[in-house]
């Protein structure tokens, strides 16, 4: 990782040359039982990849405050590229990240979908 | 950034006009009330964040007019740029605190994204032909160390001022942030000082007493995440509203309520400008709280409705009715709550306002809720935004209060969108009828389904406009 390419090609912009050559295999699963796998390039956050990939995935504030983007890593590693504010220490603990600050650091695994946010907070009094 | 286009200053529907000077609004609360039409057209504000299908959120228009043939419908949308803001609260440019200044116009609706921190302002010249004319990215308000826009005021001066709940990272201090009239151009932090102001929500003024009230809901990284009953436990929930100069604009008293006023959002005054009281909305602790002026000029409060929690069979623990919206008429006689829990819109006589009265209530959806569906359409959520018409005959609401909290209380409303309902009031009665021939559906929205939040009309409604 990190060698320069000898050739970039032009007409590729910084982000999709990083992703050709630092991309890891981000595969995003849905409780219904969709599966994609998705390059991520180095840096690029989940939801960013995702937008680009033309694959919906639900998120907010996009600078890790608001948890809207709440996914379960099930496999592999990412780290946060922000501080994921939205996201409480004991859902840290659980696997759980947020896919719009988070990045992959190998190829990896993540349950994604709308309702992973109030599967992690629970619903108070019951 | 776009621009805005040319400035129309033409009237905006049921604009008024004195003999010398032409204004936005109405002089009076009475004229509003009394001079105004009948409402013909809703916007409201849905979000699709958090959907089980995540879109742009948009304004809906919706049509109210009776007499037409697509009443009860959602006519058009204006459909953000951006998926994620969370439209949520919204306003004008100008209204009746403004009435006399000549060439000015309500024709603009600012409309934040609560959860992106961007703000749109969409040119409604024609009602029932938005144009979206500008958009503030969200850089453009964290250089301001601002993020959560809420609460829009057109404010005297040529200004607008919006509650910012928190600072650019969505952590405590909020503030409010002031935006030119004209070109809806950043000016910066509207406080001069916000003393030990922290967390901010919702705020009212009243320019002829010099006063300013805002109200507390939380950091938005510990309420956007969802409700955690932890958090209330930590003090990360408010207990406090804000008494603020609002020609020095400095904060100058804090009113703290504690466990009696948990979460106090929505706030207003009454609509005589004469009058120094108006009420909070505590949700938490389902009250409601009356702030008043003694005469040595500082603020005091007493509970004036005290709502209980109930017991379900299916909830372990007993379960508050959670008073998340208010609206006074504005003849000041009625004020109107809904317990979005429980599942019940409130009618209380508040003539005396120290002394309410239950008049009258409706129950629609919600844990209690006894009618679970309107027109075989079950009702996804409960009662929640209010907004009331000019003439006090009609009570409108829609069902969704915030993506991540619908989420957990109303899971449906992610998968089916929310609704907006209607009851017609009669306050010579003091008594309220759900309208079962009402109903918009906001699960079908072109585009997919989408939640409900704050509805407004044309020409100003109940808690957009000041009169000084």
């Amino acid at each position: 990782m990190g060698s320069s390419d000898p050739n970039p090609d032009p007409d590729l912009d910084s982000v999709s040359r990083s992703r050709t050559r630092d991309a890891h295999a981000v595969s995003l699963v849905w409780d219904d039982g969709r599966e994609e796998t998705i390059a991520v390039g180095r840096g690029e956050t989940i939801v960013d990849a995702a937008e680009a990939a033309g694959l919906s995935v639900p998120y907010g504030c996009l600078y890790g405050a608001c948890g809207t983007c709440t996914a379960q890593l099930l496999e592999g590693e990412v780290t946060h590229v922000e501080v994921p504010r939205g996201l409480k220490e004991r859902a840290r603990e659980r696997g759980f990240v947020l896919a719009c600050v988070a990045t992959p650091e190998s190829d990896c695994r993540l349950r994604v979908g709308h309702g992973i946010q109030a599967e992690v907070m629970g619903t108070p009094w019951k | 950034m776009s621009d805005t286009g040319d400035h129309a200053h033409s009237h905006a529907e049921h604009a008024h006009e004195h003999p010398d000077v032409e204004g936005p609004g109405y002089p009076t609360p009475a004229a509003m009330r009394t001079e105004s039409e009948r409402e013909k057209t809703a916007y409201v504000m849905a979000p699709r964040v958090g959907m089980e299908q995540q879109g742009p959120g948009f304004v809906g228009i919706v049509d109210v007019d009776p007499q037409s043939e697509t009443y009860s419908e959602l006519v058009d949308v204006v459909e953000m740029p951006n998926e994620g803001d969370e439209l949520h609260h919204f306003g004008w440019n100008a209204c009746s605190s403004s009435c006399h200044a000549e060439g000015l116009s309500r024709q603009y609706l600012v409309v934040p994204g609560q959860r992106s921190s961007r703000i749109h302002v969409i040119d409604v010249e024609d009602p029932r032909n938005p144009e979206m004319v500008k958009v503030i990215e969200p850089e453009e308000i964290f250089e301001h160390d601002l993020s959560a826009p809420h609460t829009v005021h057109c404010v005297p001066g040529g200004k607008v001022v919006i509650s910012m709940l928190g600072n650019a990272d969505g952590e405590l201090p909020g503030g409010f942030l002031q935006l030119d009239q004209d070109d809806f151009t950043i000016d910066g932090h509207w406080e001069a000082d916000r003393g030990e102001m922290e967390m901010n929500y919702d705020y009212w003024y009243q320019p002829r007493h010099d006063v300013m009230i805002s109200t507390e809901w939380a950091a938005p990284n510990t309420y956007y995440p969802g409700f955690d009953l932890d958090d209330v436990e930590a003090g990360k929930y408010g207990d406090s509203i804000h008494i603020w100069d609002w020609e020095s604009r400095e904060h100058v008293q804090t009113l703290e309520f504690g466990e009696e006023g948990q979460i106090p959002l929505e706030v207003r005054m009454s609509h005589n400008p004469e009058e120094t009281q108006g009420y909070v909305g505590a949700a938490l602790s389902s009250n409601i709280i009356r702030f008043f002026e003694e005469s040595d000029g500082t603020w005091d409060w007493e509970v004036a409705i005290d709502e209980e929690p109930r017991e379900h069979e299916d909830w372990d623990m007993p379960v508050p009715p959670l008073i998340t919206d208010i609206v006074l008429s504005l003849d000041d006689q009625y004020l109107f709550y809904s317990n979005w829990l429980h599942g019940d819109v409130r009618m209380y006589d508040v003539s005396d306002m120290g002394n309410p009265r239950l008049v009258d209530r409706i129950w629609a959806g919600g844990l209690f809720g006894d009618r679970q569906e309107v027109q075989g359409t079950e009702i996804r959520g409960a009662p929640q935004m209010l907004q009331l018409s000019r003439d006090g005959r009609r009570l409108y609401w829609t069902t969704s209060l915030f993506s991540t909290w619908d989420n957990q209380f109303y899971p449906e409303i992610a998968e089916e969108g929310s609704l907006m309902l209607k009851a017609d009031v009669f306050p010579d009665e003091g008594r309220m009828e759900l309208d079962e021939e009402f109903l918009v559906d906001f699960g079908d929205a072109p585009g997919g389904p989408a939640r409900a939040h704050e509805i407004r009309w044309p020409g100003g409604d109940c808690t957009s406009d000041v009169w000084q």
